[in-house]
């Protein structure tokens, strides 16, 4: 069997994966502010494809249900969403506004 | 005849728009949807990496395609240039635009740690306007003349040139 996408094994347990990493996922997130936008969205989104995940155990119901690509896809998505969380957690952009810019900076037409 | 307007469309980018200025209000400045439906992130210069990390890896905005990295001189102002990303997303079919702004002297952070395609773009953007950009694996000039002196594309380089051909 295989995924029909270029460099992309098949994934043996998706639903085991997809636990660990949301799980990671939720980990981090406890570790940025609790008022932070990107914390209240993500967590949104994580728990509820958590729940998906944990209530369907049938692989082609579950990408269905998901409506976004391969299990596969979704596993990366989750790696990419991981590494980014961790990112976050250095950049802290939850913050205000860094500098502003000068006032004819974005004024067009000139 | 005139294109008729999307209101849809419209409504659907101007609601992700103030969705990622609410996550990212560090470096975003400004968000504008044009009229034909296309969706301008303006950028403090810091914040291009997080930025543009942001749009690849997020599930709301997976933006993994940069599409286009230009530049655009106007004199007049304090910050002279203007960086222009222009990114798609092949799952939600949808594209974004993210603008920076810098000066002739001040380096910009490079995005080829985010997409391995603004390698060369990078480079023309620096042999067109002298842009510079740091931690760019390989900026050197890649469409002038060996020896070429100039930064062709700003507005203060004349049509023909220097140099006598």
């Amino acid at each position: 069997q295989t995924t029909g996408l270029v460099g992309l094994a098949v994934a043996e347990n998706p639903h085991e994966r997809l636990r660990i990493l949301y799980t990671k996922i939720l980990g981090v997130l406890q570790n940025i502010p609790k008022d932070a936008a990107y914390r209240k969205y993500t967590e949104q989104i994580v728990k509820q494809r958590f729940n998906l995940v944990q209530t369907e155990t049938d692989v082609q119901k579950l990408q269905d249900k998901l409506n976004s690509g391969h299990i596969e896809e979704v596993i990366v998505q989750a790696e990419n969403e991981l590494s980014l969380a961790r990112k976050m957690m250095q950049w802290k952009p939850w913050e205000p506004l860094v500098e502003e810019p000068p006032s004819d900076q974005w004024r067009w037409p000139i | 005849t005139v294109r008729p307007k999307n209101e849809v469309e419209q409504k659907q980018l101007c609601a992700f728009g103030e969705y990622v200025a609410e996550i990212l209000p560090k470096y975003i400045q400004q968000v504008q949807v044009t009229c034909f439906n296309e969706l301008e992130l303006l950028i403090h210069p810091d914040g291009i990496i997080p930025v543009l990390t942001f749009l690849r890896d997020h599930t709301n905005a997976q933006f993994k395609s940069l599409a286009d990295l230009t530049a655009v001189d106007v004199p007049s102002r304090q910050h002279r240039f203007e960086i222009v990303y222009n990114l798609l997303s092949l799952r939600f079919n949808s594209r974004i635009r993210v603008k920076t702004y810098t000066d002739e002297l001040t380096p910009v952070d490079s995005a080829v740690s985010v997409h391995k395609a603004a390698n060369w773009y990078e480079r023309e953007v620096w042999d067109m306007y002298g842009v510079f950009f740091a931690n760019h694996p390989d900026l050197r000039r890649i469409l002038t003349d060996y020896g070429f002196e100039g930064h062709p594309f700003r507005k203060d380089f004349p049509l023909s040139g220097y140099v006598e051909v």
